[in-house]
Order: structure tokens, then C-alpha cells, then sequence
């Protein structure tokens, strides 16, 4: 799963014949002046702003603006472009045409176990959550494309009528190609809506795609955004471009106002402890994997960043018993940054826990515990504890 | 008992240098459960025709790589399950020709980042076929006492502290590689171990799911209860609620589900595995898995932690009806242990090994050369020069700044002598004929001898030879004209009184100003008086002077020529580069420098009458 921003997303859909609002990407308030020479559209049309970030309720957050001339867009888009929202940069805004329009419907196809689903309903926006049981589904096996005639009935089921259930059905034809073709897993057209001249255009929509399939779409000239609401930090954007170049992987998110720092190996074990943290009445102020035996400097800059993280009282380095992650390796990149990390001064008062197991583990845990003589305040267990236990040790102050 | 995997898996492995790491992985398991070996080839296509060498117990065994899965299994007729350990981007491709071999029944995937299309379109596939189809991103299966396909199961260690080399009764299903590895620990100390593990993935549409592999655990009588650890997202765990649910099993069924921080964390924050993401409307978290698998009867500890005490007690339940007897493990260092490497085995004290050769100035073992005993960081960082360097490799000793300064001069007088001297021309055809720069060099080395540079050697084994005995230079001439002729540094081809060499000058008057003792110059420098009275081209050449000057200074007679070589080299690499720059054309000698001694051009006689060998000859020598 990946996140495309609403430009390259509209961009993928109109590729497939679906019409959408004309719309330019800009980072900088004077690129209109450009722009709206070549585009008779920005001058003629009322526009819409919007900041093309991925930021979770930007109508309320004042983040869309509607109804604007070309000035009031030049003047809403440098208000918007370079503002500062809890360390995040608005660094793009969207202008797009305003579509006039009466009705509005919901379209969507979304990856399922055994192919696909596609959702159509005769209500659009806010509406179509209020009222879900209306929305039709039909269920389209892998390795099959729906035919017209079955989408055309699905829009009278939907409750289209005439002329429209078939202007429906081709428009939910061609995004199930759009879908197919492009690996998509969630593409969801929010409204659709009917154009004054009577066509179907797809005023908004989140796309999904399958960022897996990178590698056989040479045109997806555009980067993913975050899924969770906002854009990615720079040090979350530094440690995914350690992992795009290396062999194995290294993760990280951060959560600020968490006291506890997480360290974990794997994709499994981190999300456990995750939950252990939670369930203890600790707050994560990360989260963070290494796994598939990564070289030891791209665990040390993984260690910088949670060391580096605001308010943090203990770093957890849990991580079950690994298959062939070499312990002592990771573990001399965790030292190396923990040690960076304590010579600037940021491990004031922090208590580090350790439990792990896998090859070379008795090398790796000595050379963890040998950090007791350097000062650090460290607890280092093996396998033997069982894999959590070191939450409870840790918050709860128990079984030290 | 095992299911999926057991002593009669034989394997194919589709991949690289991964795939070969997870070759030596099993064939650990193969020897530490007496068996042989189970993977008998490799499909991948840039290295097909060689083999790939596995470690199996202190034999290092061949496996054949092919091109292609049916060259495989035409080769090995036995194969029936193969691992794929290609790029994401030709997994789909390699697994489709896995799925298309009648042989292959089997298909396990460890690659990670397998477009969901792809994996679902294999998976579909090989429920066609009938076949099974594991992962992608799976860790690999492993059957206790029978079989391990991939790397599951860790460190060799860590399968003897497991109890992998013989079958429990708990079956284990995982989406995380990790804690496939952690709960079959927790299984062998809180229980008696497992059947078969399996990773089938963290992907959202994994191949083959929990349900997949419950319905063949039911089927296994040695399997009384399985564990599976699941994760928020997707449905394959309420799918195993709802077959577990369906009606009466033999099988227990122990679960626990991660994720409820998802309900405290923003929404839409991606964890771990891609499958573990938030499905559409509240379907999917951990707290709806937990309770869909509580509903059906399984039993789901409050955490992780409670996973131990749980296995616990259901092993003694099922002791406890008599199902299963529980284990007596015998002497576990009676097990096949795995062979140390040579270098292991040293370290511990375990073997002796008689060194074939031996090194008294240098040791590269650590992070930086030591040159004897010093590192080279720090002989440069505190000023050290070349001579230096020189000294502790050919003399064994820090040599002083006044020799290393009388050391350099030496070097830099010899460093090159024109294009004329054997050596250089030597180098000068070569690299006119096209050789490379290393074999045109030592072309001009193995020039140098008794005629050309090779005497300083000599020189200074005889002046030592004098000073030692205390012999006067008329006695040491007439020892030398006795018994070993001209004497060794002594004549100049071109350089005469008349014309003397500055080089000579200059050393001479640089080492007497330092105040070193030269006795041994001082000595050639008194023969070369008797041997000019004689004839004025007899005077102490280069070679007699740096000889001298080196004997005084301490070094071994032995290396002296090494001065010359080293110094020479120099000269001949800038020969060769600038030969090669020029693009210098091949070079032949000019008939008119040679003088053609050869008989006259004659008929050849016939064959049957060229019977007289010595009448020829005498011809010949007229």
C-alpha cells in the first residue's frame, strides 16, 4: 500500500480516460503567473486551493479554499505555501478547477483476498457514510474484468437511471482498469460528479497503489505520501533513504509526547511490544523495526534518530530470537549510536532495556552489558526472559 | 509426524548467493538430524553450468545449478519442493515455472516486496494445481527432527536449545519471521516442543493461510495443539476463528493477536508487515481478531507474556489424558555437533595447526598493517618516511633520521639512469611490444646482475669482507685477482678520473658530513687509489660506493641489491608510461647494428644425402 497525492493521483485516473478537473502542483505562489498564461482555465474558472500534502481534515485545519479568482488563488496559495503545522511544512499546494454540479455520487474498487470489489453508490461526500447500506458491491474474481453489463446493472441496482447508469458503468469500467493496470489496492472517487455539459467527472479521490510494484511502472514519477494523516519528518524521511539502499530493512515513525523510545527487530516483535508498552500505561514516542540482518551503520543511524527523539525517559531494544540477524553485528551499530547519542548529551536520565536472542547472541549481550562500565544505566536480558518482560521491568519497575 | 515438510522433502532452491546461505542453513539441519542432504540443486540462470559449494558436516558438497526448474527435475527426479530467493521483480516468474513442474508440489517464497497482485495471481494458481504455495515474505518451514526448508529455526544452536532435532506436539503458524524462532523456543521450554513451523508471511494476501495449515495439522495425529500469532489487518484470523468455530477439532487452538496499540496511535499508521494495516471500516484490529478467535473456542492469552503459562498448561492437560508421553531428552551432547571452522577451532584451544610458513615483519591480522610491531597509521602520522619503512621491513629496526636521510639520497641518485642501461631498454621493448606494465618491469628487473646494478650485493660482501678481516686494500686485491677476479663495485664503463662520477661525489661528501663511521668506505675508497694508479676508468662506481656506505650503516649484506631494485623500479615504471603514453610503436632492431655471422645463403642439400654430420660441421667451424 502506498499513498498517492491527489496531482499524481488525478493524473493516473484521467491516463485512463477518466475525466478530472484541470489542476497544476505548485510550490511557489508566482509560478501561476506562468502557469495561468498557458492555462486559459485558471483565468476563466473559479479555482480551489488546496495544500497537497498529506494531512488529515485540511477543510478544517483552513486548508482548502473554494470559489477563488486567479488573485485570491495567488494570494490563498502563498498564505498556504511555507506554513508550519506542528514542525511539518506545507511545501505544495493544489489549484483546481471548481466543477459546478447538482448531484453527487461514490465510486471505489479496493484489493480483496480473491480479486477485487467495486462500490458505486448514487450519494457522494459526506452523505455516503451516513448512509452505507447504499452502497452496491459486486465482487470481481482475480484474473477477471467486469463486463459492462454487469457494472450497467449495478448502477440501476445503485439506483442510476437511464442514460446515467450507462455513463456510470463505463466511467466505473475504466477506473477498474485504472485499478488493474496500475496495481492499485484502494482507489475511491469521492465524489463523482455530473458535469454542466452531462460528463462524468471525478472531483476527488484517494489512490492507493501497490508500492511493491514499483518496479514495473517506470512512468510513476512521484514519490508516496505518508498514510497516517501527515507528512513524513526528516528524520523519517532520512531512515527510508537508508532502507531504500540497503539489504534487509530499517524503519521508523515518530510519536512525540511518548516517554518510552522503541528499538525493536522485526516486523512481528516491534508491534508486540508496541502493545505491551500501551497496555502498561506507557506512552511510545516511536515506532521502530530493524530486521533482515541490515549492515550495523544503517542500525546506528536507526539509533541516533530514537535517541534523538524529545522527552523520552527509556529505550526499549527488545527483539525475539532472530533467525539469522547476526546479534552482535546489529548490536555494535546500536552501540556505536548509543554512544554518539550519550556524547551529545541525550541520554541524560534515559535507562536502556535489552532482550534478545539469535546468532552470535552471547557476543552480542556481553557487548551490551559492557556498556555498564561506560555509564550507561542499561539492563540487559537473553532469551530466557521472555520477550516482553522487559516492558514490565521497565514501567512497571518490577522483577529488576 | 510433520506436515508440509518432512524427511522426504527434496529441494530446489530458485536464487543467488541468498538462496546458498539457506543451502548451508539446511544442510546444518541435515547433519544435526543424521540425514542426507535435501536440497540437491539451484535454478539461476547467470550461474548455471557451476556448482555451489555447501558446508555438510566437515564435507563440502557440490549442487549442480541449472538454468531452468525442468532441467532440475530432470536431472534430480526426486525433487518435489522448491525455495525462491529471487528479486521481487522476477519472483512471480520464477514461482510460475516452479507451479508449472508437474514435480514440484511445493512452492515457498521468501522474497519480501512481492507486488499483491503477483502473490495473489500464484496463489490462485496453485490452488488450480493443487499445489501449495507459501509465503511471500515467509520465513521458511520447519518440521522438528525432519526437515527445514529456509532459514527458520536460527543459528544451530538455537536449533539444539529448541529441541528441534526431534517432534513435539504443537504446531506453530506465523506471519513474523522473528517470532516464528520465539514462540518455537517458548513451545520447547514450556512444553515438549513442536511438530512443524510455519511462516507463512506478513503480506496481506499471503499464498496459503492459517486455515490452510490448520486443516493439515487436524490431520496430524502427533499435532495436538496449535499456536498461531497473528496481527491486526486483513481477515485471515477471523477466517481461522470462523474453521476452528465450524465444528468439534482434535486440535486445540492457542492464538494471540498484536496490535491493540493501533487503537491509541494515529490512524492509518502502517505497522510492520504490510498486512498489518487498518482495514476499511474497524474490520481487521487486534481486538476483533482476539475476540472472533475467543468466540470459536481457541484460547487467547490477555498478552504475549501469557503465551508461555498457556502452552504450559495445555501440554499438561494433554499429559495429563494420557494423549502424549511426556518427554524424556536423552544426553543432548550426543548429538551431531556442527564442525568449527579451523579458525574457530584455534581460538578455542581445540587444534594445533603447524604453520606453513613464517613471518617475522609484518601482521595484517588487525585493522590496519603492522610493519614490525608498529602500525602503519601511526608511523605516518608521526613522520615517518619511506627509509623507514624500509628499515623495519628489510632490517628489522627503526633506523635514524641521519640514515634514513644518507637512505633517501640513495634511492633518489639510483631511481633511473636513461634508456640506454639493460634494464630500462629491457622495459622499453616490452612496453613498446604491447606488455603490460608489471611483466615489462620485472622484464627490466630480471635484468639486473653481476653486469648491471647487481653488484652492489657483492661489493659489500667483499668490502666486508676485508674490513672484517682486517686485510690492507693491496691484500685484499690480491686476494680478490686469486680467488674471485675483477672486484665487485670497482670500473666504469664510461666514468673515468678524468671524468668522474658526480653521483659518487655527492653521496661520499653527504655521508662524511653526517659523521657517521665509514670504515667500509673509507676501505673502498683507499682501494680505489691502488686501482686508478692502474688505469683511470677503475674508479669506485656507484654500485661500490652505495654498497659501502650501506655495510657501514648497518644493513645486511643480503639486501643490498634490494636498494637497486627498488630504487630501479621507480625509473622502469616511468619508462613503461612513457613509452605507452607516446603510444610508442613496436620496436625491431636495424639490420645495420647487427653483424649477420650467420653462413651465406646455399642451397639446402637433400634429405636422404645430409648423412654427414661432422663434414658439416667442420664446414661450418672453418
Amino acid at each position: 500500500m502506498a499513498k498517492v497525492l491527489e496531482g499524481p493521483g488525478m493524473g493516473l485516473l484521467s491516463k485512463w480516460g477518466m475525466t478530472v478537473p484541470h489542476y497544476v502542483v505548485i510550490t511557489a505562489a508566482d509560478q501561476l503567473d506562468r502557469l495561468s498564461q498557458a492555462n486559459p482555465w485558471l483565468r476563466e474558472s473559479k479555482l480551489v486551493v488546496k495544500a497537497h500534502e498529506a494531512i488529515g481534515s485540511r477543510m478544517k485545519l483552513g486548508l482548502v479554499k473554494v470559489g477563488l479568482d486567479l488573485d485570491a488563488a495567488r494570494k490563498a496559495s502563498s498564505e498556504m505555501l511555507g506554513k508550519n503545522l506542528n514542525g511539518m511544512t506545507i511545501s505544495q499546494v493544489i489549484i483546481s478547477e471548481m466543477i459546478q454540479h447538482k448531484e453527487e455520487f461514490y465510486l471505489a474498487v479496493k484489493s480483496v483476498r480473491e480479486g477485487a470489489e467495486l462500490l458505486l453508490a448514487s450519494v457522494g461526500g459526506i452523505e455516503v457514510e451516513a448512509n452505507w447500506e447504499k452502497v452496491k458491491r459486486i465482487a470481481i474474481p482475480l484474473g477477471t474484468d467486469p463486463t459492462r453489463e454487469q457494472l450497467a446493472s449495478l448502477a440501476k441496482e445503485a439506483g442510476f437511471k437511464g442514460d446515467l447508469a450507462g455513463k456510470v458503468a463505463d466511467f466505473a469500467l475504466k477506473l477498474y482498469q485504472c485499478y488493474d493496470q496500475e496495481d492499485g489496492t484502494y482507489i475511491e472517487i469521492n465524489p463523482l460528479v455530473t458535469r454542466e455539459d452531462g460528463d462524468l467527472v471525478a472531483l476527488d479521490a484517494v489512490t492507493m497503489v501497490d508500492g511493491d510494484a514499483r518496479f514495473r511502472h517506470p512512468d510513476w514519477n512521484f514519490t508516496f505520501a505518508s498514510e497516517f494523516g501527515r507528512p513524513y519528518t526528516n528524520d523519517e524521511r532520512a531512515i527510508m533513504e537508508i532502507d531504500s539502499r540497503i539489504k534487509g530493512s530499517v524503519k521508523f515513525i515518530e510519536i512525540p509526547g511518548g516517554d518510552t523510545a522503541l528499538l525493536p527487530a522485526g516486523g512481528g516483535a516491534s508491534v508486540y511490544y508496541s502493545d505491551a508498552v500501551l497496555a502498561l500505561g506507557g506512552k511510545i514516542a516511536n515506532y521502530a523495526e530493524y530486521s533482515g540482518d541490515p549492515p550495523d551503520w544503517a542500525v546506528e543511524a536507526l539509533t541516533e534518530k530514537v535517541c534523538s527523539l524529545k522527552g523520552i525517559k527509556r529505550i526499549i531494544v527488545g527483539g525475539a530470537i532472530a533467525n539469522f540477524t547476526n546479534v552482535k553485528k546489529t548490536f555494535a551499530g546500536i552501540i556505536n549510536g548509543f554512544r554518539k547519542a550519550k556524547a551529545e548529551g541525550k541520554l541524560e536520565g534515559v535507562e536502556i532495556w535489552v532482550r534478545r536472542g539469535g546468532p552470535f547472541e552471547k557476543e552480542g549481550l556481553a557487548a551490551m552489558k559492557a556498556l555498564e562500565a561506560e555509564g550507561f544505566n542499561i539492563h540487559v536480558y537473553d532469551r530466557y526472559t521472555p520477550l516482553t518482560d522487559i516492558i514490565d521491568y521497565a514501567i512497571k519497575g518490577v522483577g529488576k | 509426524m510433520s506436515i508440509v515438510a518432512n524427511k522426504e522433502t527434496r529441494v530446489v532452491i530458485q536464487g543467488g548467493p541468498a538462496g546458498v546461505n539457506a543451502a548451508r542453513r539446511m544442510a546444518e539441519f541435515c547433519h544435526l538430524t543424521r540425514q542426507p542432504l535435501h536440497v540437491l540443486a539451484f535454478v539461476f540462470p547467470p550461474d548455471a553450468g557451476k556448482t555451489a559449494e555447501v558446508p555438510f558436516g566437515s564435507e563440502l558438497v557440490s549442487i549442480p545449478i541449472f538454468k531452468t526448474m525442468a532441467e532440475a527435475t530432470a536431472a534430480f527426479p526426486a525433487l518435489n519442493t522448491t525455495l525462491i530467493f529471487v528479486g521481487p521483480d522476477r519472483a512471480f516468474k520464477a514461482a510460475m515455472e516452479a507451479l508449472a513442474d508437474p514435480k514440484i508440489k511445493l512452492v515457498s517464497m521468501i522474497t519480501e516486496g512481492v507486488p499483491e497482485k503477483d502473490s495473489k495471481r500464484l496463489s490462485l494458481e496453485a490452488k488450480k494445481l493443487g499445489k501449495v504455495f507459501n509465503g511471500p515474505s515467509a520465513i521458511g518451514i520447519i518440521s522438528a527432527g525432519e526437515c527445514r526448508l529456509g532459514v527458520i529455526g536460527g543459528a544451530f544452536d538455537n536449533l539444539i536449545l529448541s529441541k528441534l532435532h526431534r517432534p513435539g506436539s504443537f504446531g506453530v503458524i506465523t506471519k513474523s519471521g522473528g517470532l516464528s524462532n520465539e514462540i518455537i523456543w517458548i513451545c520447547s521450554q514450556f512444553a515438549d516442543g513442536i511438530t512443524t513451523a510455519i511462516g507463512i508471511g506478513g503480506d496481506a494476501y499471503p499464498g496459503s493461510d492459517y486455515v490452510t495449515y490448520l486443516e493439515m495439522f487436524e490431520k496430524d495425529p502427533q499435532t495436538k495443539a496449535v499456536i498461531i500469532v497473528g496481527e491486526m489487518g486483513g481477515d485471515l484470523e477471523e477466517r481461522a476463528a470462523e474453521w476452528f468455530g465450524e465444528k468439534k477439532r482434535r486440535i486445540k487452538l492457542i492464538a494471540v493477536v498484536s496490535g491493540y496499540c493501533q487503537e491509541q496511535l494515529p490512524k492509518g499508521m502502517k505497522f510492520g508487515h504490510a498486512g498489518a494495516k487498518e482495514g476499511q471500516h474497524g474490520e481487521g484490529s487486534a481486538r476483533s481478531k482476539a475476540d472472533a478467535l475467543k468466540k470459536s473456542g481457541a484460547i487467547v492469552p490477555a498478552t504475549f507474556g501469557g503465551l508461555g503459562p498457556t502452552i504450559k498448561q495445555v501440554y499438561e492437560e494433554i499429559v495429563a489424558r494420557g494423549e502424549v508421553r511426556p518427554t524424556v531428552d536423552g544426553d543432548v551432547t550426543a548429538l551431531p555437533k556442527l564442525p568449527k571452522p579451523v579458525e574457530e577451532a584455534i581460538k578455542s584451544g581445540d587444534v594445533f595447526v603447524e604453520p606453513l610458513i613464517k613471518s617475522t615483519i609484518s601482521d595484517d591480522r588487525g585493522d590496519e598493517p603492522l610493519y614490525y610491531g608498529y602500525p602503519a597509521s601511526d608511523l605516518i602520522n608521526k613522520g615517518y618516511q619511506i627509509p623507514h619503512v624500509m628499515g623495519l621491513l628489510w632490517d628489522k629496526r627503526l633506523i635514524t633520521p641521519v640514515e634514513a636521510e644518507i637512505v633517501k639520497r640513495i634511492i633518489m641518485l639510483s631511481a633511473d639512469h636513461g634508456p640506454c642501461v639493460s634494464g630500462a631498454l629491457t622495459t622499453i621493448i616490452a612496453a613498446c611490444a604491447g606488455i603490460q606494465m608489471a611483466q615489462s618491469v620485472a622484464a627490466g628487473l630480471i635484468m639486473i646482475g653481476p653486469r648491471f646494478g647487481g653488484a652492489v650485493t657483492d661489493a659489500g660482501k667483499w668490502f666486508k669482507y676485508a674490513v672484517e678481516k682486517k686485510l690492507s686494500p693491496e691484500d685484499f686485491l690480491e686476494h680478490m685477482k686469486k680467488n674471485v677476479g675483477p672486484v665487485p663495485g670497482i670500473g666504469h664503463r664510461v666514468k673515468s678520473v678524468k671524468n668522474p662520477d658526480k653521483r659518487v661525489k655527492e653521496l661520499v661528501s653527504f655521508v662524511k658530513s653526517t659523521g657517521v663511521p665509514t670504515p667500509h668506505l673509507d676501505f673502498a675508497l683507499s682501494v680505489e687509489k691502488i686501482t686508478t694508479a692502474k688505469k683511470d676508468t677503475l674508479i669506485l662506481n656507484v654500485d661500490g660506493t652505495i654498497a659501502a656506505v650501506l655495510v657501514d650503516l648497518g644493513w645486511p649484506v643480503e639486501s643490498l641489491n634490494g636498494f637497486f631494485i627498488l630504487a630501479r623500479t621507480i625509473g622502469l615504471i616511468g619508462h613503461w608510461v612513457d613509452q605507452t603514453r607516446n603510444g610508442s610503436r613496436l620496436i625491431r632492431m636495424f639490420n645495420y647494428v647487427v653483424n649477420y655471422a650467420s653462413p651465406k645463403r646455399r642451397e639446402a642439400p637433400p634429405l636422404e644425402t645430409n648423412t654427414k654430420k661432422i663434414e658439416v660441421r667442420q664446414e661450418v667451424l672453418k
